[in-house]
C-alpha cells in the first residue's frame, strides 16, 4: 500500500453528524394525495425530547392536519399512537405547526395526514432521531435549585437535632443539658449522613450523565487510504446504540450495524471529495463495497491537494449517515469520469463572489442560480442562452445539491424533494429501499430547471454545489452564499 | 384490626397504656386527617401517573395523575405551613407546649416532617422538568428527582405518622381510631415502598437475587414498626394486606378505563390503562412474622429481628419463586393475575412481552451467599424497625 505524501494515510474522527453534517433540520416537498406540502422537521437536541413541525401547504381547501411519529419498519410500525392535530396559523390558512415525542433513537418517520375539499392525503417524512447533546442547567434555575436543596438539607439536619432533644419531652417541659446534648449529637450524625447523601445522589448524577453521553449520537468511522490511484474507505463503529449484552439485545429496539447499508438512488455510497480550504474542486463519486464496512474506489484524475471527504449511507432501516474523513492527495493522473461520477472546479471561496449568480461550465453550458420565490432554484442553459432538448434525470432526480460550510461545519447533500434520502422515503412509502433509480427516466422532457428545499443552519458563509445533467453530461455549477 | 391487644414485657409498654385507657375516643385533629389524605393522593397519584406513563406516555404537567401527587406536596405545604406559623405566632394555640423548635420556628414534629417533605415534593418538579430536559430520561422511577419526590412523600407520610403518633401518645383516651389509622398510613407507606422496588421486583426477576436483597431492605422496617407500634397482633399481616388490596384493585380497575398511547413507537397495542405487575406474596411472611412476634415478645430485640430476617426472606423466597412461576404461564394471563397487560413502548423482544425470567448470572452458591446477605439486611431493616416504633411509641411532640 503507497503511504499517502510519504506518510501515514490520514484519518480524523467525524465530526457531529447524521445524513448530513451539521444540519440537522429536516426539509421535504412532497405530495400527501392532492395537496403538496413543504414540511419542515426540527428534531429534538435530546431523546425523548420534542421535535418541532411546520408545515406549509402549497395546495389550497386544506382543513386539517394530523401528524403521528412512527418506527420507519419493524415492530414499532405496526401499531400508531393517537395523531396530533396540527396548529393553523391564525394568519396563513395554509400553515400548519405542532410538536411530536420522539422518545427513542432510531429511524422514525411523521406521518402527516391532510383532510381538505380534495379529500384525504397522507405523506410519510423520514426522520432520523438521536440525542444530539444534553442541556446544561442555566443559572436561574440553578440557584433556585441549589437553596431549595440547602434548605432541604440544613432542614432535615434541623429536623433530626430537634426529634431527638424535644420530641420525647412532656408539653411544657424544658430540655435538659442532657436533651440538648443528644440533640446535638444528632445533629452532628445527620449532617454527615445527609451530606454522604448529597455526595453519593451527585455522584449518582455524575454518572447518569455519562451513561446519557454514551446514547449522543457518534456517527461511524472513516479512514481513508490510497493504493496507487484506489482509495480504500474503512469503516469503524465507536459504540453508539449497540446491543453488546443481554439485556440491550432483549430491549434496544433500534441498533446500529455495517452490514446492512442499501442503495440510495442506485449506490451504497455517495462521495463528495472536496479540497481544502478553497473548496475549489470537487468530485462526486461512488465507491464499491467490498466487503461489510470496507469500500474501495479507483479514483479518478484528481488535483493534489488537501481534501475532506463526505461519505452518504443508508442503513436498511431508513436511517442515513454522513462519515467525514480528511487525506491528502497527491497529484493523480488514472481514469477519467465516468457513470454516475461528475466533478467540478471553481475559484476558490475566498477570491469569488457571493453575487455570482451565473456560472459557466467547462463545455459552454451556463447554470443560473434564479434565487426567486424558491431560495434555491437553479436552471441550466446551453451557451447561447437556449434550453437544452437532451434534460436527463441524474441518479433518478432532476438535480444533486451539496450545501457546504467554508469552515467545514456543514455539508448536506440536498434533493430536489429535500433533505431526506431516497431509500428512507422509499421505506417510509412501504417500497422496498434498494430499488434502483438510475435506469429510471421519464418519456416526457425534462425541466432545465431544479430546485431544493434547503435552509441554511447557522450564519456564516457557504459554497453550494449543484448539479443537473444533459445527454450523457453531469453539469457541476458552484455558487457562493452569505448567511 | 378490630381489638388492640395487651402486650406485655420489654416488647413495648405504650400498647398496653392505650389499651387500658380509658374507652373515650381521642378526636383525631383536622391536620392529620389532612395529612393522610395528602399521602393517599400522593399514592393514588403515583400509580395512577405510572400507568399514565404506561399506557399514555409523556403527557402535559396538568395531567390528573400528577395533579394528585402534587396535591399532597401542596396540602402539606399549606396546611403544615399554616400549623407551624400558628403554632409559632398564635398566642393561644394549644400545641405551643407540645412543640420542637426549628429555625426559630415551633410545632409539633411532624408538622415540620411533612412540610419538608411537601416542600422536596415541590422541589422536584423543576428539576424533574430540566433532567427530561437535559437528558431525556424518563422511563424509569428511579432516577435523582424522581427519587426526590419519593422522599418528599416519604417525608408526608412519615410526618403523618409521628404527627398521629405525638397527639396519641399525649392523649389520655382510647387509641382503637388511631391505631386504625397508623396501620392504614403504615399500608400506605407499604405501597409508596413498592412503587420505588417496582422496577427490580417485575416478574422477570423474581428467580434473581435483587428482588429477594430489596424486599429484605425496605418493607421490613414498615412491617415491624407497624406491630410495635400499635401492639396489633396481625399488624404486619394488615399491612401487607392494605398492599395486596391496593394493587390487586389496581387490576381490577385500571383496565376498565379506556386509554391509548399518544407516543410512539408503539410495540404493544394499549387500548386501556395498564396497571402494575401482581403484588409480591408478602402477605405470606408477614402472617407468619405476626404468628411470631406474638410468641416472642419478650425476647431481645437483636434476637428477634435475626430470627424474622430469616423468617422474612426464607418464607418469601419459598412462596415467591414458584408463583412467578406461575405469572410467567399463559394461566395467568387474565384479568385477575394481569400478566397480558403490557406497556405500550414494550419491545416485543423484552423478557417480559416473552415470559422469560431475566437470567441470572449467578452460581447457586453465589445466590446463596446472596440470600445470607438478604437475609442479614432484613435482621438490619427489623431492627431498625422496632427501634423506630419503639421511639414513636415515646414521642409527645
Amino acid at each position: 500500500m503507497k503511504p499517502l505524501r510519504l506518510g501515514a494515510p490520514l484519518c480524523l474522527l467525524a465530526a457531529l453528524a447524521h445524513a448530513h453534517v451539521g444540519s440537522p433540520d429536516i426539509y421535504l416537498e412532497g405530495k400527501a394525495g392532492p395537496y403538496q406540502l413543504f414540511v419542515t422537521v426540527r428534531p429534538p437536541l435530546t431523546i425523548p425530547g420534542v421535535a418541532e413541525l411546520e408545515v406549509r401547504s402549497e395546495s389550497p381547501g386544506v382543513s386539517e392536519m394530523r401528524a403521528v411519529p412512527l418506527a420507519m419498519a419493524g415492530a414499532g410500525a405496526k401499531f400508531a399512537p393517537i395523531p396530533d392535530s396540527l396548529k393553523v396559523s391564525p394568519g396563513d390558512p395554509r400553515f400548519f405547526t405542532g410538536s411530536l415525542w420522539m422518545m427513542t433513537s432510531g429511524s422514525w418517520q411523521v406521518r402527516l395526514t391532510v383532510d381538505g375539499t380534495q379529500g384525504q392525503g397522507v405523506l410519510s417524512v423520514p426522520v432520523p432521531a438521536f440525542a444530539r447533546s444534553s442541556k446544561r442547567m442555566d443559572l436561574g434555575l440553578g440557584a433556585m435549585l441549589s437553596i431549595l436543596g440547602l434548605f432541604l438539607v440544613s432542614g432535615l439536619v434541623a429536623i433530626i437535632g430537634a426529634a431527638s432533644r424535644e420530641a420525647k419531652l412532656d408539653s411544657g417541659q424544658q430540655p435538659a443539658p442532657a436533651n440538648l446534648r443528644s440533640g446535638r449529637k444528632a445533629t452532628i450524625i445527620g449532617a454527615i449522613i445527609l451530606l454522604a447523601v448529597v455526595w453519593g445522589g451527585n455522584a449518582w448524577w455524575n454518572s447518569e450523565a455519562v451513561d446519557y453521553s454514551r446514547r449522543i449520537y457518534k456517527p461511524l468511522q472513516m479512514s481513508a487510504t490510497l493504493n496507487g490511484a484506489e482509495l480504500s474507505l474503512q469503516m469503524r463503529e465507536p459504540g453508539w446504540m449497540q446491543a453488546n449484552n443481554v439485556r440491550l439485545a432483549a430491549y434496544r429496539v433500534f441498533t446500529r450495524k455495517m452490514d446492512d447499508l442499501v442503495p440510495d438512488h442506485g449506490h451504497i455510497m455517495h462521495l463528495y471529495v472536496i479540497r481544502q480550504p478553497g473548496l475549489d474542486a470537487v468530485y462526486h463519486l461512488h465507491p464499491e463495497q467490498k466487503e461489510n464496512g470496507v469500500f474501495r474506489l479507483a479514483l479518478p484524475s484528481i488535483a493534489a491537494g488537501l481534501y475532506k471527504l463526505y461519505a452518504d449511507i443508508v442503513h436498511a432501516n431508513g436511517f442515513p449517515e454522513t462519515m467525514v474523513a480528511e487525506m491528502d492527495l497527491p497529484p493523480l493522473s488514472s481514469r477519467p469520469l465516468t457513470g454516475d461520477d461528475a466533478a467540478a472546479s471553481a475559484q476558490p471561496w475566498q477570491t469569488s463572489s457571493a453575487a455570482n449568480t451565473v456560472f459557466t461550465l467547462p463545455d459552454g453550458y451556463k447554470m443560473e442560480w434564479l434565487r426567486g420565490d424558491k431560495p434555491f432554484a437553479f436552471r441550466l442553459t446551453k451557451s447561447d442562452g437556449s434550453v437544452p432538448s437532451d434534460m436527463s434525470l441524474y441518479m433518478g432526480m432532476l438535480g444533486h445539491a451539496a450545501f457546504v460550510k467554508t469552515d467545514g461545519t456543514v455539508f448536506a447533500h440536498i434533493h430536489p424533494n429535500g433533505s431526506v434520502s431516497m431509500a428512507a422515503m422509499m421505506l417510509a412509502s412501504g417500497m422496498p429501499p434498494g430499488m434502483d433509480h438510475s435506469a429510471m427516466n421519464l418519456a416526457e422532457t425534462l425541466p432545465n430547471a431544479v430546485s431544493f428545499p434547503y435552509r441554511f443552519p447557522s450564519p456564516g458563509r457557504y459554497r453550494i454545489f449543484v448539479q443537473m445533467k444533459h445527454g450523457a453530461t453531469v453539469e457541476t455549477g458552484v455558487f457562493d452564499a452569505i448567511h | 384490626m378490630a381489638t388492640i391487644p395487651a402486650q406485655s414485657g420489654n416488647l413495648a409498654s405504650f400498647p398496653q397504656t392505650r389499651v387500658h385507657a380509658s374507652e373515650k375516643t381521642a378526636a383525631i385533629p383536622w391536620y392529620i386527617w389532612c395529612a393522610t389524605v395528602a399521602a393517599t393522593s400522593a399514592t393514588i397519584g403515583g400509580y395512577w401517573d405510572i400507568s399514565w406513563h404506561e399506557s399514555i406516555g409523556r403527557d402535559t404537567f396538568w395531567t390528573p395523575a400528577h395533579m394528585a401527587i402534587y396535591l399532597c406536596g401542596v396540602l402539606a405545604g399549606i396546611a403544615f405551613g399554616y400549623l407551624i406559623l400558628h403554632t409559632t405566632f398564635a398566642k393561644s394555640s394549644p400545641l405551643a407546649a407540645s412543640s420542637v423548635h426549628i429555625f426559630g420556628f415551633r410545632a409539633p414534629l411532624g408538622a415540620f416532617i411533612a412540610s419538608w417533605g411537601g416542600i422536596a415534593m415541590l422541589t422536584s418538579a423543576p428539576f424533574d422538568n430540566w433532567w427530561h430536559d437535559a437528558y431525556g430520561i424518563d422511563v424509569k422511577i428511579v432516577s435523582p428527582p424522581h427519587i426526590l419526590l419519593i422522599a418528599g412523600v416519604y417525608g408526608v407520610v412519615i410526618g403523618t405518622l409521628v404527627l398521629l403518633a405525638g397527639h396519641m401518645n399525649r392523649s389520655e383516651s382510647s387509641h382503637a381510631a388511631g391505631n386504625r389509622l397508623i396501620l392504614y398510613i403504615n399500608g400506605i407507606m407499604l405501597v409508596q415502598i413498592m412503587i420505588l422496588l417496582m422496577e427490580s421486583t417485575e416478574r422477570i426477576y423474581l428467580h434473581s437475587l435483587l428482588p429477594y436483597i430489596v424486599t429484605a431492605a425496605l418493607p421490613p422496617i414498615v412491617l415491624a414498626l407497624s406491630s410495635r407500634l400499635t401492639g396489633y397482633r396481625f399488624a404486619a399481616t394488615s399491612v401487607t394486606a392494605f398492599y395486596m388490596l391496593f394493587r390487586l384493585g389496581l387490576i381490577l380497575l385500571l383496565p376498565l378505563f379506556p386509554a391509548e398511547p399518544k407516543l410512539g413507537p408503539v410495540y404493544q397495542q394499549v387500548t386501556h390503562f395498564i396497571p402494575p405487575d401482581f403484588p409480591l406474596l408478602l402477605i405470606v411472611p408477614a402472617f407468619a412474622l405476626d404468628l411470631l412476634w406474638q410468641r416472642t415478645k419478650t425476647w431481645n430485640p437483636w434476637k428477634l429481628a435475626t430470627l424474622s430476617g430469616f423468617v422474612w426472606v426464607s418464607l418469601f423466597l419459598a412462596v415467591q419463586w414458584p408463583f412467578a412461576t406461575f405469572l410467567m404461564s399463559p394461566a395467568s394471563r387474565n384479568w385477575f393475575f394481569g400478566t397480558a397487560y403490557f406497556f405500550y413502548a414494550l419491545p416485543p423482544t423484552s423478557f417480559m412481552a416473552r415470559n422469560v425470567f431475566y437470567p441470572s448470572s449467578l452460581t447457586p452458591v453465589e445466590f446463596s451467599l446472596g440470600i445470607l446477605c438478604a437475609v442479614l439486611i432484613g435482621t438490619l431493616a427489623f431492627r431498625w424497625g422496632i427501634a423506630r416504633g419503639e421511639w414513636l411509641g415515646k414521642i409527645k411532640r
